[in-house]
């Protein structure tokens, strides 16, 4: 009896359909009228998403105060990548008593973004910055470098060149 | 006329209930399944004999990218075995932090398993609502390790930072919502009847053969074996914690899904220990410059939120990098158990059978 009772009166629906319609209560009469502290999802492109202070995003070489780039070419980075895309060749400098990397590649297509790079080097001369739209049209703008066409890999990164938000 | 024939068909390799690349080959009576064999390695990478290639400190990367939904349990695992093969002792606040974010990943790959497989058998609105959870989870991943998926959380010897301010607070905050949440799935599920036809009953698998095919998990902790390996061989800081091992008898797909929210309501409990008992000090133990492996080898088995993850490592004199590398994936030998849970079923509850497994492809191929 009492399962026939259960069978016809659909409690079970109605229990879900309680949690459902909280929700859509909750949006719909708070919708657009800045009552909600936070909406849980963005709209992307024209709110950018906030990074915590920790975010890996894209390598950045450093420069010191003098404008001089701070890495010396102790070769600890390209030792610990576990997928070598970073190249240094060590070269001399006027008026500089440590080395000078004449080339600091990074291929930014292989990187996988794990930090140990920023975490092995003793002279805090990269980082990783919060850069997170990574994408682009041509591989050769993966190829990241002392020099190049604004793919350089100093600060101020080339942020934005691909950003939707941007266009 | 008609003749009555048995049909063969494939599942997958590209099927949205397959949960990546898996292939089945189904042989069908009609909707009856006579023969179900799992095809894998679409997603074969080498991931061992990478990590053999790589220092000790190198191969950690990978261990992030075999279960993608439950990095940090794998990087425990990784950093463990590693450090009971070079006998470093790692502070004790620095296991404390392992086990929270331990346990939070275990929420994350739970909350996954729970929307896919209600999407799998029918039901969408708990896939949107356990990824709003899972968001939060994600966001303090970034906040402690600064990536959202593949961590990299720990390091050999302990972690490389300490917890980030305000890191107390993220917690607080999702503690206090998330038994409603629960709550909240199950009212949608529990008691729905849809849920219940597709789940009671479908993809049985009895205790005897769980043992018998080395299923762990809570595909096991469902026929009614309480093992974990949390419970059996504490490690991390879970010998000081208290919580208990749910278990159903019932053995199939409904069993599961009770099995899988108790614990996540255990998960909560630890995590909430966790902050209450988190004790001061350092969280990285002193390592020496080059890490050179003595011979011998290491096996340490760790519960993932999917079952037993093991790491087999051996290590060469003298040498940065383990001579032999393996893993025991769960995901893996739990997927072993498919053929059994299917044969004989309708073709429609293989769908139910795959999502109670939660198998992810990364894992099983390697």
């Amino acid at each position: 009896m009492n399962k026939i009772l259960r069978t016809l009166i659909p409690f079970d629906i109605a229990k879900g359909l309680s949690v459902t319609g909280k929700h859509f209560a909750k949006v719909f009469f708070t919708a657009n009228r800045r009552k909600v502290p936070f909406h849980i999802v963005s709209e992307y492109p024209e709110v950018i998403a906030k990074v915590q202070p920790r975010f890996r995003g894209r390598l950045t070489l450093l420069k010191d105060e003098q404008g001089e780039i701070k890495c010396v070419c102790c070769l600890a980075c390209e030792k610990i990548c576990p997928t070598q895309v970073i190249t240094i060749d060590k070269g001399k400098k006027e008026g500089r008593k440590m080395p000078f990397p004449v080339r600091y590649d990074f291929e930014m297509e292989r990187c996988i973004f794990c930090e140990f790079c920023v975490e092995s080097c003793g002279f805090d001369s990269i980082i990783l910055n919060h850069q997170f739209e990574l994408a682009a049209y041509n591989r050769e703008d993966f190829s990241l470098g002392m020099e190049g066409l604004g793919q350089n890999m100093y600060e101020p990164s080339p942020v934005g060149k691909f950003s939707v938000a941007d266009d | 006329m008609f003749k009555n024939e048995e049909m063969e068909i494939n599942l997958g390799p590209q099927h949205p209930s397959t949960h990546g690349v898996l292939r089945v080959k189904l042989r069908l009576d009609g909707e009856t399944i006579t023969h179900c064999r799992p095809v894998i390695g679409y997603l074969h990478r080498g991931v061992e004999k990478i990590c053999e290639n790589q220092t000790f400190f190198q191969g950690q990367v990978w261990t992030d990218r075999m279960d993608y939904c439950s990095a940090v349990a794998n990087n425990l695992g990784w950093a463990e075995a590693n450090e009971k093969l070079f006998g470093i002792t790692v502070p004790r606040r620095a296991q404390y932090i392992r086990t929270l974010l331990n346990e939070f990943n275990r929420l994350a790959s739970h909350l996954i398993w729970l929307a896919t497989h209600a999407l799998d058998i029918g039901a969408m609105t708990v896939f949107l609502y356990a990824f709003r959870e899972r968001e939060d989870i994600l966001d303090m991943n970034e906040a402690f390790c600064g990536s959202r998926l593949t961590t990299t959380a720990f390091r050999i010897g302990g972690l490389r930072e300490d917890l980030p301010p305000g890191f107390e607070k993220l917690v607080k905050k999702f503690l206090a919502k998330f038994p409603t949440c629960i709550e909240e799935y199950e009212n949608l599920l529990s008691e729905n009847r849809i849920w219940k036809k597709r789940t009671i009953g479908v993809a049985k698998l009895s205790a005897e053969d769980a043992i018998a095919m080395g299923v762990t998990g809570p595909v096991l902790r469902a026929a009614g074996v309480p093992y974990d390996i949390r419970k059996a061989f504490p490690y991390a800081a879970y010998a000081e914690m208290d919580f208990e091992v749910p278990t159903r008898t019932e053995a199939d797909t409904y069993a599961r899904y009770l099995v899988r929210m108790a614990e996540m309501r255990q998960s909560a409990r630890i995590i909430q220990q966790c902050m209450d008992g988190m004790p001061e000090g350092p969280v990285m133990a002193k390592l020496p410059k080059i890490m050179r492996a003595e011979v011998n080898e290491v096996y340490h088995a760790t519960e993932a939120p999917k079952g037993e993850i093991g790491y087999y490592l051996v290590g060469e004199k003298g040498s940065g990098n383990p001579y032999r590398f393996h893993v025991r994936a769960p995901g893996f030998i739990n997927l072993q158990s498919l053929p059994k849970m299917a044969e004989g079923g309708l073709i429609a509850d293989i769908v139910a059978a795959i999502g109670t497994l939660d198998i992810v492809l990364g894992e099983i191929d390697r």
